[in-house]
């Protein structure tokens, strides 16, 4: 089959990324996507045929990501997010309104063919809630009029500009902050390799080569306290040494860029800032466990971030950053990217390099863990954007300088993501241990419009939530387990008073069913029971013997499902039923007694 | 042998020792501890995916999967504890959310293990009020059908397709609580309809479209008995109601098929009711077949065989034999002919050479034949001919059992590129016809191969000099001195080197072992062998022709040269398999045994109505030399075994003074004749009444006989494939329904 020309060369390049032809098969059918508006069975086909795969493998594959279809949408795709942090700002009410203005419900097309709309979980603009993307281009901050707006010169065939930024990144600093890995954002033009060599750019990288061997590399790790920061903390250094020295296997580095989960968006203005320094960060990682192959595996809703990413990679090999023998030292790395094309589990270690070996993104089953048998069963080191961003900064500045930043045994800074009902909503870099209502009320500009603060999730929606009389602690790992919570990924999300707390937990395990991979039975049935009873129950048919049954049933999924999602899913559930237990019982007569005000507010 | 490590761990206090490696849910199954599971099943990929399987491990804070958990030294396992009975019913809780609840329509009521389990472990009272998902049943095959309501997802139907099968014809669609499994076509599948998915599946998710809504589990009679296709001998539990066959599968995962079926084992039994089955016998009158009585007819076919015989002498009357009809019935009419008329024409169509093999490997041949057990263990085996996948395939499961999970290595010489090349380490395509000569390069070195083929071949051979346990499998492409060849080629492997010889249909083994062959008689001793034929004389009571006999070729031949006047056939169908031109002119009679009116039985003097294999008992010989017992599930009213009709001649013959009348009464007392004086027969009874496969032992002095070429039109495959099965396969209505089978013939 001849394909158009730009298709042909996107195959061709990307087959050339992996040792296995099948790991192309995501993105080939992402980039079908792109230029057909679909994946039709002639193209499974041949995508099969190229692959060596029958056909069948390719559907199975295809139908499990949510971004890829099989039948044509609108020219203009229009994807409303109503997962939490858009839904305190009015993302649902968006919904509302699209679905109103196009005439058109979920995942279905208007009558010319220009438009189609599907509600989405969280795209990662937390802070610039509520949002939208149309094709791959963000708006955010957005209000039924601004929507309108944007769908207008669409309707008229112009392609309106989308937020240049994830907005919330650049602002002005809090005196509070600590910028480390954030100390580049808002310089103009951050992302070109000759900016960031201008400020410490690839310093650390020829620290390491030159004066360092992998064990000491691993050593300044280990001593600088970096936690992972994809959301559950384990210690860097000590991932690293995990990885078995003398096996003749190659090993694999790969950035967990899936960045999914909801409240959470830091990976994507790092990347979209200074992608340099992440690729610094993985080839420090690379050198100290002798690996030569790394992988970016971005979410594929982040098109421009992949961008950004591949044109920083292409630099990186022009100036010897990349590639063989870097600057002389006889240490050879080759990192390219790959796309994921929606799905939250993809962000799970395991099944996300099942992903990237072009399947269905189920989780594997451990121990062997990564570090053993990872990628193409060989040893693998997987960390989070932020946890690899961090790295160039332990080594350029050393790892008692980075450990001191933060309380002991949380080494640095983090990128919080404050979003909710605050006025400031953005992303803050603070020391580990910063205090979470200093957080709120000093960094973030405080609760919005002087409303009472209720709750805060403090680190991704699978975080329990903390009730504001728990707010005055120290955000870092330790403080947060101590707490029966978890500091998670960053995603800090601020609820007030108002907030119906059972309509909350209903939207967080909307998206757990939805994002369930189907793999396990308690998690597979649990979601989506739950759902359908918070579901009946928020709209007014609550019984109360629902309120221990949802208890229950979260309980019976925790702790018993394959990975962690299932925990993600029963965790803030049991903590919602827990501690608001009176707002399911005010439920029970029939209607929701709360008033939100679901608007965006200090726009 | 290096000694095998071994751990201690405890599991509810008793304390088990077991080897390194083994999962603790296999370790408490061995001890009698039942730990439920879904997704677990033996000899497929771990999933713990079903979580039914949690048990308590002292110091691990979670509940861990038994069904991943590998036993280590020290460790303390429960299975008992509150925590863990609480587990299992949360789990059958979720589980029963979405399933429908519609055991008493559901095929599976009464064998399926959600219900077993829910009455097990589960609460007695759903939680669950909410709307279930809805979704129509689907028509995968004529033979498949998913109901995917009732699915609980453990994943073993499409393991078993890739993984068992190599066809990888199912798959997962969409994810989370939509996950259903979807076949390989969109909506329907296009595979080599086994229906393994079938068999494991725990839950009436995946069902036969042979068996739906016929009937209930609890209202059939269960017969284990063997599948009357091919030669490989795959135990098949026949559920019969009513005097109906209503299903054939192998659920109890007994015999040496294990969890194995194919589409013939499992829906090629439809041919039993077939409505053009014969059931009263027919006797050519005025030119036209005619209905008589048994009594006449039989009576009938003894005095014409007196009457040839006196005529022309006993070399004028033929017997061509069957490759389905028992051990016992086989014998009985090598005797007849042999014992009663008088001559060693006799012969069957021959689908493989095992009197070769047997003979090649002389005193060793016992032990030297694989079985389809140590087929499965193998380390390394060497296919030459043949499609295993088509026309054995319990074979080529077998092999890729050997090499999905020892790893074994296979090697394979083909004219074709046959499916199994997938799994093969080494794969050499040969020109049409060179398998012989392959075999002889092998052992001697000489041989003229083509340059690219020599060159190949060196790397083959390089390769199996390296392996210490190998077996040698080939098709009816080797033949005679080819065979000794490969025997030979075996023999200077560095270690132990076994052979299987592939035949075609369920007991052509059988037909070859109880001689009949116009040379050889039971236990392939050569008719010129004078003690031998004494012993069986004796045996008999009759003095037995030493001459060679003829061939099936050759006595239709001698029948179109008016030489042979006479031809008894059993169960074969040789004016199709051996001649185009139809019955010889020169044959003035013709007598068979059949259940249909083939190109044979309808032009035939004689039709005697037979019943089939799944209406008899007696036994049968796989084409690894495995006897096994087949058992009888149903009669069809009208037919007679030919183990009686044989027996009832031969009183009638003697009557007329043609012999002794056989006495053995029933298929026992002939197997225990065979097993006295059939040598390698001498198998266990308890054995084989216990559902055994016994192995049998042959031994084939060589007597002066060297082993020659013989030619391809003397042994020879039909070639049969999945889908067909010689002439009893075209009465098999549901395997043609399936649309693989259309695109084959
Ligand atoms: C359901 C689920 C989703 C996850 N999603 C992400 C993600 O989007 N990004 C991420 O970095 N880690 C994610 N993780 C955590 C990863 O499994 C893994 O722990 C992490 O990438 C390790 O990197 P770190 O040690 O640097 O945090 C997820 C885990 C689970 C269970
Ligand atoms: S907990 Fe189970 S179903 Fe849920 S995402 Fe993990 S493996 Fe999949
Ligand atoms: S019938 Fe056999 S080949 Fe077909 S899908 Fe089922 S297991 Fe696979
Ligand atoms: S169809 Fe049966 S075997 Fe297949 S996944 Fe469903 S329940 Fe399991
Ligand atoms: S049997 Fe262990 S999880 Fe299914």
């Amino acid at each position: 089959m001849t394909l158009p020309p730009r298709l042909e060369n996107k195959f061709s390049e990307l087959l050339k990324r992996y040792p296995v032809k099948r790991s192309a098969l995501v993105p080939m059918l992402l980039y079908t996507q792109d230029v057909f508006g679909y994946i039709g069975d002639e193209m499974v086909a041949e995508i099969a045929r190229r692959l060596d795969l029958n056909t069948l493998q390719v559907t199975e594959t295809l139908v499990y990501y949510s971004m890829l279809r099989r039948e044509p949408a609108g020219r203009c795709h229009v994807q409303v997010c109503t997962n939490i942090a858009c839904k305190l700002r009015g993302g649902e009410k968006l919904w509302e309104h699209a679905q109103k203005r196009l005439g058109v419900g979920h995942k279905q097309t208007s009558a010319d063919g220009v438009f189609s709309l599907e509600e989405v979980e969280c795209i990662g603009a937390c802070t610039g809630a509520p949002a939208v993307q149309v094709n791959y281009d963000f708006h955010e901050n957005l209000t039924p009029e601004k929507l309108d707006k944007i769908l207008d010169e669409f309707q008229a065939g112009r392609k309106p500009s989308p937020a240049p930024y994830i907005i919330g990144s650049i602002h002005e600093r809090h005196p509070a902050e600590a910028p480390v890995i954030s100390r580049r954002f808002g310089i103009p033009n951050s992302r070109k390799i000759d900016v960031y060599r201008k400020h410490e750019g690839y310093q650390a990288l020829e620290k390491a080569l030159n004066e360092m061997t992998p064990e000491s590399i691993i050593e300044e790790v280990k001593k600088s306290n970096l936690r992972g920061r994809g959301g559950a903390g384990f210690p860097a250094g000590m991932k690293w040494s995990f990885v078995p020295k003398d096996s003749p296997k190659p090993k694999y580095i790969i950035a967990n860029a899936d960045e999914s989960e909801p409240g959470t968006c830091k990976d994507r203005p790092l990347m979209e800032f200074d992608p340099h320094q992440l690729i610094e960060g993985m080839v420090i990682a690379g050198r100290s466990v002798n690996s030569y192959q790394g992988y970016i595996y971005v979410r594929g809703e982040y098109r421009y971030v992949l961008d950004i990413m591949d044109e920083a990679i292409r630099e990186a090999y022009e100036h010897g950053f990349l590639g063989k023998n870097i600057l002389g030292s006889g240490f050879n790395f080759d990192l390219c990217t790959h796309t994921g094309a929606g799905a939250y589990e993809c962000g799970e270690e395991s099944a996300l390099m099942e992903s990237l070996e072009g399947k269905r993104g189920y989780p594997r089953i451990r121990p062997p863990f990564p570090a053993v048998v990872g990628l193409y069963g060989c040893p693998t080191v997987i960390n989070n954007v932020e946890t690899l961003s961090s790295v160039p900064s332990v080594i350029l500045k050393g790892a008692e300088w980075y450990a001191n930043l933060g309380p002991a045994r949380n080494g640095g800074t983090r990128l919080f993501c404050i979003s909710g009902h605050v006025n400031k909503p953005g992303i803050y870099e603070l020391p580990m241990g910063f205090n979470l209502l200093r957080m709120i009320n000093e960094v973030a500009g405080g609760v919005r419009g002087g409303k009472k603060l209720k709750a805060v999730v403090p680190g991704g929606s699978s975080t329990p939530a903390l009730k504001a009389e728990e707010c005055d602690i120290p955000m870092d790992f330790d403080s947060l387990a101590k707490a029966g919570s978890m500091l998670g990924s960053g995603g800090v999300v601020v609820l007030d008073e108002d907030t119906c707390m059972v309509d909350f937990a209903r939207r967080i395990m909307k998206f757990y069913a939805h994002e369930s991979c189907g793999w396990c039975i308690p998690c597979r049935e649990g979601t989506s029971w739950i759902k359908k009873i918070l579901d009946r129950f928020h709209a007014g048919g609550g019984r109360a013997e629902d309120i221990p049954l949802i208890d229950e049933a979260a309980k019976n999924m925790f702790g018993r499902t394959f990975c962690p999602l299932g925990d993600a899913a029963a965790m803030p559930t049991m903590a919602i039923v827990k501690k608001w237990r009176h707002e399911f019982e005010e439920h029970l007569n029939g209607r929701c007694p709360y008033k939100p005000l679901d608007v965006p507010v200090g726009v | 042998m290096p000694e095998q490590k071994t751990v201690t761990f405890t599991i509810n206090e008793r304390k088990l020792t077991v080897p390194a490696g083994t999962l603790v849910i296999e370790a408490a199954r061995r001890t009698g501890i039942e730990v439920p599971a879904f997704c677990y099943y033996p000899g497929l990929s771990l999933q713990a995916a079903c979580r039914m399987c949690l048990v308590e491990v002292e110091k691990a804070p979670k509940l861990q999967t038994a069904c991943t958990l590998v036993a280590a030294d020290g460790m303390v396992v429960r299975t008992d504890t509150p925590q863990v009975h609480k587990a299992r019913k949360d789990m059958l809780e979720f589980l029963l959310t979405n399933h429908p609840l519609d055991c008493p329509v559901c095929d599976k009521g009464g064998e399926c293990e959600l219900q077993d389990m829910t009455f097990r472990y589960g609460l007695d009272k759903s939680r669950f009020v909410e709307e279930k998902l809805h979704s129509p049943e689907q028509a995968w095959s004529p033979v498949v059908y998913y109901d995917a309501p009732r699915c609980i997802l453990c994943f073993r139907c499409v393991r078993v397709c890739d993984e068992g099968m190599d066809v990888k014809a199912l798959g997962v669609g969409q994810r989370g609580v939509l996950s259903v499994i979807i076949p390989n076509r969109e909506d329907h599948l296009e595979c080599e309809e086994c229906g393994m998915c079938i068999d494991v599946c725990p839950v009436g998710a995946l069902t036969s479209g042979a068996y739906r809504y016929k009937t209930r589990p609890w209202e059939m009679k269960y017969v284990p008995t063997v599948c009357a296709h091919c030669s490989n001998g795959c135990k098949t539990t026949l559920g019969v109601r009513n005097n109906e066959i209503q299903r054939a599968n192998n659920r109890d995962l007994s015999g040496i098929n294990k969890d194995f079926l194919c589409v013939k084992g499992r829906y090629g039994f439809d041919f039993v009711h077939h409505p053009d089955r014969l059931k009263q016998p027919l006797v050519r009158r005025n030119g036209t077949l005619q209905i008589a009585s048994w009594e006449d007819a039989l009576a009938e076919v003894a005095a014409r065989l007196k009457t040839v015989r006196d005529a022309h002498g006993p070399d004028a009357i033929g017997f061509i034999g069957s490759n389905r009809t028992t051990n016992e019935e086989n014998y009985l009419l090598g005797r007849l002919a042999r014992g009663l008329v008088g001559t060693n024409n006799v012969d069957h169509h021959r689908t493989a050479d095992y009197g070769a093999l047997v003979q090649a490997l002389g005193e060793s041949a016992g032990a030297a034949q694989a079985g389809m057990e140590q087929l499965g263990a193998a380390k390394a085996i060497l296919l030459i001919g043949n499609d295993p996948t088509n026309q054995n395939p319990l074979v080529a499961w077998q092999i890729r059992t050997a090499i999905r999970q020892n790893g074994a290595r296979l090697y394979v010489v083909n004219t074709e590129e046959i499916k199994l090349k997938r799994k093969a380490a080494q794969f050499v395509r040969v020109a049409s016809g060179a398998e012989a000569l392959i075999a002889q390069w092998l052992a001697t070195g000489e041989g003229d191969l083509e340059l690219d083929t020599s060159v190949e071949m060196m790397q083959l051979r390089g390769a199996m000099e390296k392996e210490r346990d190998a077996v040698i499998v080939f098709g009816a492409e080797l033949r005679g001195a080819a065979i000794e060849h490969v025997v030979k080629f075996g023999a200077s492997l560095p270690g132990q080197t076994r052979y299987i010889a592939l035949g075609d249909y369920a007991n052509s083994r059988g037909a070859s072992d109880m001689g009949l062959l116009p040379d050889r008689l039971p236990g392939y001793v050569w008719t010129s062998d004078a003690a031998a034929r004494d012993a069986f004389g004796k045996l008999w009571g009759a003095s037995l022709p030493e001459k060679t006999g003829l061939d099936s070729r050759q006595m239709l031949a001698a029948a179109a040269r008016g030489a042979l006047k006479a031809l008894y056939v059993v169960g074969a169908n040789p004016f199709r398999t051996f001649g185009a031109g139809g019955r010889p002119a020169g044959l003035d009679w013709v007598v068979v045994q059949e259940m249909f009116l083939t190109e044979t039985s309808r032009d035939a003097d004689i039709v005697l109505p037979a019943a089939c294999a799944y209406e008899k008992d007696g036994t049968v010989t796989n084409t690894a030399g495995e006897v096994q017992l087949l058992r009888r599930g149903l009669e069809t009213m009208g037919t007679r075994t030919d183990f009686d009709i044989l027996r009832i001649l031969s009183h009638q013959l003697s009557k007329a003074g043609v012999g002794r009348a056989i006495p053995l009464r029933t298929p026992e007392a002939a197997l225990d004749e065979i097993r006295r004086s059939v040598r390698g027969y001498g198998v266990s009874l308890p054995g084989l009444l216990a559902g055994g496969a016994e192995r049998t032992a042959p031994l084939a002095p060589a007597n002066g006989h060297k082993l020659i070429d013989v030619p391809a039109e003397s042994i020879f495959s039909p070639r049969d494939t999945l889908f067909t099965s010689g002439t009893l396969g075209r009465y098999c209505t549901m395997i043609h329904s399936v649309p693989e089978a259309k695109s084959e013939s």
